[in-house]
Protein backbone atom coordinates (compact mmCIF):
# COMPACT_ATOMS: atom_id res chain seq x y z
CA UNK A 1 0.00 0.00 0.00
CA UNK A 2 1.42 3.30 -1.05
CA UNK A 3 1.59 6.36 1.18
CA UNK A 4 -1.18 8.11 -0.77
CA UNK A 5 -3.51 5.15 -0.48
CA UNK A 6 -2.76 4.94 3.23
CA UNK A 7 -3.62 8.64 3.66
CA UNK A 8 -6.86 8.17 1.72
CA UNK A 9 -7.70 5.22 3.94
CA UNK A 10 -7.05 7.25 7.10
CA UNK A 11 -9.18 10.15 5.82
CA UNK A 12 -11.97 7.74 4.84
CA UNK A 13 -11.91 6.11 8.30
CA UNK A 14 -11.99 9.52 10.00
CA UNK A 15 -14.86 10.61 7.72
CA UNK A 16 -16.72 7.41 8.50
CA UNK A 17 -16.17 7.91 12.25
CA UNK A 18 -17.31 11.53 12.09
CA UNK A 19 -20.40 10.47 10.16
CA UNK A 20 -21.08 7.69 12.64
CA UNK A 21 -20.65 9.99 15.63
CA UNK A 22 -22.79 12.68 14.12
CA UNK A 23 -25.65 10.18 13.82
CA UNK A 24 -26.55 11.08 17.35
CA UNK A 25 -27.48 14.59 16.27
CA UNK A 26 -29.68 13.47 13.40
CA UNK A 27 -33.33 12.75 13.82
CA UNK A 28 -34.22 9.18 14.67
CA UNK A 29 -37.68 9.30 13.23
CA UNK A 30 -40.03 11.71 11.64
CA UNK A 31 -43.70 11.33 10.97
CA UNK A 32 -46.53 13.46 9.64
CA UNK A 33 -50.21 13.42 10.57
CA UNK A 34 -53.11 15.30 9.05
CA UNK A 35 -56.05 16.66 11.03
CA UNK A 36 -59.18 17.55 9.08
CA UNK A 37 -60.86 20.27 11.11
CA UNK A 38 -64.47 21.20 10.65
CA UNK A 39 -66.41 24.43 11.13
CA UNK A 40 -70.19 24.32 10.86
CA UNK A 41 -72.75 27.09 10.98
CA UNK A 42 -76.04 27.01 12.80
CA UNK A 43 -79.41 27.89 11.38
CA UNK A 44 -82.75 29.39 12.27
CA UNK A 45 -85.71 27.13 11.59
CA UNK A 46 -89.29 27.11 12.78
CA UNK A 47 -92.58 25.36 12.18
CA UNK A 48 -95.91 27.16 11.81
CA UNK A 49 -98.72 25.31 13.56
CA UNK A 50 -102.34 25.87 12.59
CA UNK A 51 -104.69 24.16 14.99
CA UNK A 52 -108.37 24.20 15.82
CA UNK A 53 -110.10 24.51 19.18
CA UNK A 54 -110.47 20.73 19.16
CA UNK A 55 -106.69 20.32 19.10
CA UNK A 56 -106.67 18.99 15.55
CA UNK A 57 -104.71 20.45 12.65
CA UNK A 58 -106.53 23.05 10.63
CA UNK A 59 -107.52 21.33 7.35
CA UNK A 60 -105.14 22.16 4.53
CA UNK A 61 -107.96 22.17 2.01
CA UNK A 62 -109.72 24.89 4.04
CA UNK A 63 -113.27 25.06 5.40
CA UNK A 64 -116.62 26.09 4.02
CA UNK A 65 -117.76 29.38 5.44
CA UNK A 66 -120.81 31.61 5.42
CA UNK A 67 -120.87 35.30 6.33
CA UNK A 68 -120.66 35.81 10.06
CA UNK A 69 -118.90 32.50 10.73
CA UNK A 70 -116.21 32.42 13.37
CA UNK A 71 -113.64 29.82 12.43
CA UNK A 72 -111.32 28.29 14.98
CA UNK A 73 -107.73 28.62 13.78
CA UNK A 74 -104.89 28.92 16.26
CA UNK A 75 -101.64 29.97 14.67
CA UNK A 76 -98.43 29.57 16.66
CA UNK A 77 -94.78 29.13 15.80
CA UNK A 78 -92.45 26.49 17.21
CA UNK A 79 -88.66 26.72 17.24
CA UNK A 80 -87.00 23.94 15.26
CA UNK A 81 -83.35 24.87 15.79
CA UNK A 82 -80.70 25.22 18.47
CA UNK A 83 -80.50 29.00 18.46
CA UNK A 84 -82.86 31.64 19.84
CA UNK A 85 -84.51 34.07 17.45
CA UNK A 86 -86.78 37.08 17.03
CA UNK A 87 -89.95 36.51 15.06
CA UNK A 88 -92.49 38.44 13.02
CA UNK A 89 -95.64 37.39 11.17
CA UNK A 90 -97.79 38.92 8.54
CA UNK A 91 -101.26 37.98 7.35
CA UNK A 92 -101.82 38.08 3.61
CA UNK A 93 -105.37 37.95 2.28
CA UNK A 94 -106.48 36.81 -1.13
CA UNK A 95 -109.45 35.77 -3.23
CA UNK A 96 -109.81 33.85 -6.51
CA UNK A 97 -111.61 36.73 -8.19
CA UNK A 98 -110.39 39.82 -9.98
CA UNK A 99 -113.58 41.76 -9.37
CA UNK A 100 -113.76 41.21 -5.64
CA UNK A 101 -111.42 42.21 -2.84
CA UNK A 102 -110.45 40.18 0.17
CA UNK A 103 -109.78 43.31 2.18
CA UNK A 104 -111.78 43.58 5.40
CA UNK A 105 -113.31 40.15 4.84
CA UNK A 106 -111.52 38.71 7.87
CA UNK A 107 -111.39 39.88 11.43
CA UNK A 108 -108.72 38.30 13.60
CA UNK A 109 -108.46 38.33 17.37
CA UNK A 110 -104.74 39.12 17.50
CA UNK A 111 -103.00 38.54 20.83
CA UNK A 112 -101.72 42.10 21.12
CA UNK A 113 -99.94 41.38 24.37
CA UNK A 114 -97.39 39.21 22.60
CA UNK A 115 -97.65 40.44 19.00
CA UNK A 116 -97.21 44.13 18.24
CA UNK A 117 -98.14 45.63 14.88
CA UNK A 118 -95.40 47.81 13.43
CA UNK A 119 -95.74 50.40 10.68
CA UNK A 120 -94.28 47.96 8.15
CA UNK A 121 -97.39 45.78 8.47
CA UNK A 122 -95.67 42.96 10.37
CA UNK A 123 -96.68 41.74 13.82
CA UNK A 124 -93.51 41.40 15.91
CA UNK A 125 -93.30 38.86 18.70
CA UNK A 126 -92.33 40.78 21.82
CA UNK A 127 -89.97 38.15 23.19
CA UNK A 128 -87.30 35.75 22.07
CA UNK A 129 -88.21 32.28 20.86
CA UNK A 130 -85.77 29.93 22.55
CA UNK A 131 -84.88 26.45 21.33
CA UNK A 132 -87.77 24.06 21.91
CA UNK A 133 -90.27 26.81 22.66
CA UNK A 134 -93.60 27.53 20.97
CA UNK A 135 -95.03 31.04 20.89
CA UNK A 136 -98.46 31.93 22.16
CA UNK A 137 -101.00 31.88 19.32
CA UNK A 138 -100.92 34.95 17.09
CA UNK A 139 -104.69 34.65 16.86
CA UNK A 140 -107.14 31.89 17.68
CA UNK A 141 -110.29 32.77 15.75
CA UNK A 142 -111.08 34.20 12.33
CA UNK A 143 -114.38 35.96 11.84
CA UNK A 144 -115.86 36.18 8.36
CA UNK A 145 -117.19 39.74 8.35
CA UNK A 146 -120.85 39.49 7.39
CA UNK A 147 -121.23 43.12 6.37
CA UNK A 148 -118.46 42.70 3.80
CA UNK A 149 -118.89 39.17 2.51
CA UNK A 150 -122.21 39.42 0.71
CA UNK A 151 -123.89 37.30 -1.96
CA UNK A 152 -121.34 38.33 -4.59
CA UNK A 153 -118.79 36.16 -2.73
CA UNK A 154 -120.88 33.05 -3.23
CA UNK A 155 -118.72 30.16 -4.48
CA UNK A 156 -115.48 32.10 -4.16
CA UNK A 157 -112.38 31.02 -2.26
CA UNK A 158 -110.92 33.38 0.31
CA UNK A 159 -107.34 32.84 1.38
CA UNK A 160 -105.66 33.79 4.61
CA UNK A 161 -101.91 33.14 4.48
CA UNK A 162 -99.70 33.59 7.52
CA UNK A 163 -96.11 34.49 6.64
CA UNK A 164 -93.41 34.31 9.29
CA UNK A 165 -89.82 35.47 9.35
CA UNK A 166 -87.14 35.05 11.99
CA UNK A 167 -83.74 36.50 12.70
CA UNK A 168 -81.16 35.36 15.23
CA UNK A 169 -81.21 37.08 18.61
CA UNK A 170 -77.63 36.14 19.48
CA UNK A 171 -75.16 38.96 18.73
CA UNK A 172 -78.16 41.06 17.69
CA UNK A 173 -79.01 43.78 20.20
CA UNK A 174 -82.33 45.64 20.03
CA UNK A 175 -83.39 49.11 21.17
CA UNK A 176 -85.90 49.67 23.98
CA UNK A 177 -87.07 46.08 23.80
CA UNK A 178 -88.50 46.58 20.32
CA UNK A 179 -87.73 43.49 18.32
CA UNK A 180 -88.35 45.29 15.03
CA UNK A 181 -85.09 47.18 15.67
CA UNK A 182 -83.08 43.95 15.36
CA UNK A 183 -80.71 43.72 12.43
CA UNK A 184 -81.03 41.22 9.65
CA UNK A 185 -84.78 41.05 9.00
CA UNK A 186 -85.13 39.65 5.50
CA UNK A 187 -86.01 42.12 2.79
CA UNK A 188 -89.67 42.37 1.84
CA UNK A 189 -90.52 40.18 -1.12
CA UNK A 190 -91.80 42.09 -4.14
CA UNK B 1 -74.37 0.51 56.30
CA UNK B 2 -71.58 -0.90 54.12
CA UNK B 3 -73.90 -0.85 51.10
CA UNK B 4 -74.85 2.77 51.76
CA UNK B 5 -71.20 3.79 51.93
CA UNK B 6 -70.50 1.95 48.72
CA UNK B 7 -73.33 3.81 46.95
CA UNK B 8 -72.03 7.18 48.21
CA UNK B 9 -68.49 6.41 47.03
CA UNK B 10 -69.77 5.17 43.68
CA UNK B 11 -71.96 8.23 43.05
CA UNK B 12 -69.11 10.57 44.06
CA UNK B 13 -66.81 8.77 41.64
CA UNK B 14 -69.30 9.06 38.78
CA UNK B 15 -69.90 12.79 39.41
CA UNK B 16 -66.16 13.48 39.63
CA UNK B 17 -65.59 11.54 36.43
CA UNK B 18 -68.32 13.41 34.57
CA UNK B 19 -67.02 16.81 35.69
CA UNK B 20 -63.49 15.88 34.73
CA UNK B 21 -64.68 14.66 31.35
CA UNK B 22 -66.78 17.74 30.60
CA UNK B 23 -63.86 20.02 31.45
CA UNK B 24 -61.64 18.03 29.12
CA UNK B 25 -64.07 17.51 26.28
CA UNK B 26 -63.94 21.00 24.75
CA UNK B 27 -60.20 20.93 24.02
CA UNK B 28 -58.55 19.65 20.88
CA UNK B 29 -55.60 17.33 21.48
CA UNK B 30 -52.72 16.23 19.30
CA UNK B 31 -50.67 13.46 20.85
CA UNK B 32 -47.48 11.85 19.61
CA UNK B 33 -46.69 8.50 21.20
CA UNK B 34 -43.20 7.93 19.88
CA UNK B 35 -41.41 5.47 17.58
CA UNK B 36 -42.69 7.22 14.48
CA UNK B 37 -46.18 6.10 15.36
CA UNK B 38 -49.15 8.01 14.14
CA UNK B 39 -50.45 11.15 15.76
CA UNK B 40 -53.68 10.83 17.68
CA UNK B 41 -56.12 13.66 17.03
CA UNK B 42 -58.98 14.17 19.46
CA UNK B 43 -61.83 14.58 20.05
CA UNK B 44 -62.95 14.14 16.43
CA UNK B 45 -66.53 14.72 15.40
CA UNK B 46 -69.34 13.29 13.32
CA UNK B 47 -67.80 15.11 10.35
CA UNK B 48 -64.17 14.06 10.75
CA UNK B 49 -62.41 11.59 13.03
CA UNK B 50 -59.44 13.95 13.30
CA UNK B 51 -61.41 17.12 13.99
CA UNK B 52 -59.68 19.43 16.51
CA UNK B 53 -62.46 22.06 16.55
CA UNK B 54 -65.25 20.87 18.85
CA UNK B 55 -66.04 24.48 19.78
CA UNK B 56 -66.61 25.61 16.22
CA UNK B 57 -69.90 23.84 15.57
CA UNK B 58 -73.17 25.61 14.85
CA UNK B 59 -71.50 29.02 14.79
CA UNK B 60 -73.65 32.07 14.19
CA UNK B 61 -72.97 35.48 12.63
CA UNK B 62 -71.28 37.76 15.16
CA UNK B 63 -69.72 34.88 17.12
CA UNK B 64 -66.14 35.05 18.34
CA UNK B 65 -65.13 31.64 19.60
CA UNK B 66 -61.90 30.17 20.92
CA UNK B 67 -60.54 26.67 20.77
CA UNK B 68 -57.64 25.44 22.85
CA UNK B 69 -55.51 22.76 21.25
CA UNK B 70 -52.86 20.91 23.24
CA UNK B 71 -49.99 19.33 21.34
CA UNK B 72 -48.27 16.74 23.52
CA UNK B 73 -45.20 14.54 23.25
CA UNK B 74 -45.90 11.19 24.86
CA UNK B 75 -42.74 9.52 23.57
CA UNK B 76 -40.46 7.96 26.17
CA UNK B 77 -37.74 9.78 28.07
CA UNK B 78 -34.92 8.82 25.72
CA UNK B 79 -36.02 11.12 22.94
CA UNK B 80 -36.98 14.73 22.48
CA UNK B 81 -39.08 15.82 19.55
CA UNK B 82 -39.36 18.89 17.44
CA UNK B 83 -42.97 19.49 16.54
CA UNK B 84 -44.00 21.45 13.48
CA UNK B 85 -47.32 22.38 12.00
CA UNK B 86 -48.61 23.81 8.76
CA UNK B 87 -51.94 24.44 7.07
CA UNK B 88 -53.02 22.86 3.83
CA UNK B 89 -55.97 25.25 3.64
CA UNK B 90 -59.61 24.56 2.94
CA UNK B 91 -61.01 21.69 0.95
CA UNK B 92 -62.06 22.82 -2.49
CA UNK B 93 -65.80 22.84 -1.79
CA UNK B 94 -65.31 24.71 1.50
CA UNK B 95 -63.34 27.66 0.16
CA UNK B 96 -66.31 29.99 -0.41
CA UNK B 97 -67.73 29.41 3.05
CA UNK B 98 -64.45 29.49 4.99
CA UNK B 99 -63.30 32.61 3.16
CA UNK B 100 -66.07 34.41 5.10
CA UNK B 101 -64.50 33.55 8.45
CA UNK B 102 -61.47 34.96 10.23
CA UNK B 103 -59.06 32.59 11.98
CA UNK B 104 -56.19 33.30 14.33
CA UNK B 105 -53.73 30.81 15.74
CA UNK B 106 -51.30 31.64 18.51
CA UNK B 107 -49.45 29.90 21.28
CA UNK B 108 -51.17 30.23 24.65
CA UNK B 109 -50.44 33.16 26.92
CA UNK B 110 -47.94 31.19 28.99
CA UNK B 111 -45.79 30.83 25.92
CA UNK B 112 -46.64 33.95 23.92
CA UNK B 113 -45.50 34.59 20.40
CA UNK B 114 -46.90 36.54 17.49
CA UNK B 115 -49.88 35.10 15.66
CA UNK B 116 -48.74 32.17 13.60
CA UNK B 117 -51.84 32.61 11.52
CA UNK B 118 -54.19 35.58 11.14
CA UNK B 119 -56.21 35.39 7.95
CA UNK B 120 -59.39 34.10 6.35
CA UNK B 121 -60.01 30.50 7.41
CA UNK B 122 -59.62 29.10 3.90
CA UNK B 123 -56.08 30.41 3.50
CA UNK B 124 -52.77 28.92 4.53
CA UNK B 125 -51.12 32.33 5.18
CA UNK B 126 -48.53 32.17 7.96
CA UNK B 127 -48.80 28.41 8.14
CA UNK B 128 -48.05 27.74 4.50
CA UNK B 129 -44.62 26.44 5.45
CA UNK B 130 -43.77 24.30 8.43
CA UNK B 131 -43.68 26.32 11.65
CA UNK B 132 -41.79 24.84 14.58
CA UNK B 133 -43.94 24.79 17.72
CA UNK B 134 -40.96 23.88 19.88
CA UNK B 135 -38.80 21.08 21.16
CA UNK B 136 -40.67 18.91 23.56
CA UNK B 137 -39.29 16.36 25.98
CA UNK B 138 -41.31 13.39 27.11
CA UNK B 139 -44.58 14.61 28.60
CA UNK B 140 -43.99 18.12 27.34
CA UNK B 141 -46.78 20.01 25.64
CA UNK B 142 -47.50 23.24 23.86
CA UNK B 143 -50.90 24.89 23.79
CA UNK B 144 -52.41 26.69 20.84
CA UNK B 145 -55.27 29.17 21.05
CA UNK B 146 -57.39 29.28 17.94
CA UNK B 147 -59.89 32.12 17.55
CA UNK B 148 -62.69 32.07 15.02
CA UNK B 149 -64.46 35.28 14.02
CA UNK B 150 -67.78 35.01 12.24
CA UNK B 151 -68.75 38.35 10.69
CA UNK B 152 -72.20 39.54 11.68
CA UNK B 153 -72.87 40.41 8.03
CA UNK B 154 -72.44 36.83 6.87
CA UNK B 155 -75.18 36.00 4.40
CA UNK B 156 -78.17 33.73 4.97
CA UNK B 157 -76.94 31.37 2.28
CA UNK B 158 -74.27 30.10 4.66
CA UNK B 159 -76.79 28.63 7.11
CA UNK B 160 -76.13 24.95 7.94
CA UNK B 161 -72.80 25.10 6.11
CA UNK B 162 -69.92 22.69 6.72
CA UNK B 163 -66.33 23.73 6.06
CA UNK B 164 -63.26 21.48 6.11
CA UNK B 165 -59.68 22.63 6.54
CA UNK B 166 -56.58 20.51 6.93
CA UNK B 167 -53.68 21.00 9.29
CA UNK B 168 -50.59 18.87 9.29
CA UNK B 169 -48.32 18.12 12.22
CA UNK B 170 -44.81 16.73 11.86
CA UNK B 171 -42.32 15.50 14.44
CA UNK B 172 -38.63 14.83 14.30
CA UNK B 173 -37.29 12.64 17.06
CA UNK B 174 -33.84 13.29 18.51
CA UNK B 175 -32.03 11.44 21.24
CA UNK B 176 -31.80 13.26 24.53
CA UNK B 177 -28.22 14.48 24.99
CA UNK B 178 -26.20 15.11 28.09
CA UNK B 179 -26.36 18.86 27.88
CA UNK B 180 -30.15 18.88 27.54
CA UNK B 181 -32.25 20.14 30.38
CA UNK B 182 -33.54 17.34 32.50
CA UNK B 183 -36.98 16.33 31.29
CA UNK B 184 -39.73 16.89 33.82
CA UNK B 185 -40.90 13.89 35.75
CA UNK B 186 -43.99 12.89 33.84
CA UNK B 187 -44.76 9.52 35.26
CA UNK B 188 -44.24 7.09 38.09
CA UNK B 189 -41.01 5.23 37.58
CA UNK B 190 -41.40 3.05 40.65
CA UNK B 191 -41.75 -0.70 40.34
CA UNK B 192 -45.40 -1.25 39.52
CA UNK B 193 -45.06 -5.00 40.24
CA UNK B 194 -44.02 -4.24 43.81
CA UNK B 195 -47.04 -2.04 44.39
CA UNK B 196 -49.39 -4.63 42.91
CA UNK B 197 -47.87 -7.22 45.27
CA UNK B 198 -48.38 -4.87 48.23
CA UNK B 199 -51.97 -4.32 47.12
CA UNK B 200 -52.66 -8.06 46.83
CA UNK B 201 -51.05 -8.78 50.22
CA UNK B 202 -53.06 -5.97 51.84
CA UNK B 203 -56.26 -7.24 50.32
CA UNK B 204 -55.51 -10.77 51.44
CA UNK B 205 -54.72 -9.53 54.97
CA UNK B 206 -58.01 -7.62 55.13
CA UNK B 207 -59.96 -10.68 53.98
CA UNK B 208 -58.18 -12.94 56.47
CA UNK B 209 -58.84 -10.47 59.29
CA UNK B 210 -62.50 -10.22 58.36
CA UNK B 211 -62.90 -14.02 58.23
CA UNK B 212 -61.00 -14.40 61.51
CA UNK B 213 -63.18 -11.75 63.12
CA UNK B 214 -66.36 -13.43 61.93
CA UNK B 215 -65.24 -16.85 63.20
CA UNK B 216 -64.20 -15.35 66.50
CA UNK B 217 -67.60 -13.73 66.84
CA UNK B 218 -69.37 -17.02 66.11
CA UNK B 219 -67.23 -18.83 68.69
CA UNK B 220 -68.07 -16.23 71.33
CA UNK B 221 -71.79 -16.62 70.61
CA UNK B 222 -71.52 -20.43 71.00
CA UNK B 223 -70.05 -20.23 74.55
CA UNK B 224 -72.96 -20.59 77.02
CA UNK B 225 -73.38 -17.76 79.43
CA UNK B 226 -72.60 -18.42 83.10
CA UNK B 227 -75.64 -18.26 85.21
Amino acid sequence: MGKTKFKILIVAIIAALVTFMSQSTLAYYSTIGTATNVVTTGNIRFIIHEMTDQGTEFPREGVYIVPGDIVSKKVSIESDCEHPFYLRVKMVYGIDSKELSSEDCFKLNIDERHWVLHTDGWFYYTGIVNPGETTPAVFSHVEIVGSKVDNSYLGKTLNLTVKAQAVQSENNPISDGNTYTASGWPAEEA
Amino acid sequence: MLRKNFVIVFVTFIITFLFAFSAYAADGRVTYSGNAGEFVFEPGSEYSLTDLFPNFKGVMPGDTLTQKITVKNNADNKVKVKIYMRSLGAHENSVEFLSQLGLKVEKSSDNKMAYMFDAAANETAGLTNWVCLGTLYSGGEVNLDVTLNVPVEMDNEFQSEIGYLDWQFMIEEFPVEEGDPKPPATGDNSNIGLWIAVMVISLATIIILLVWRKKNKENVEKIPKNK
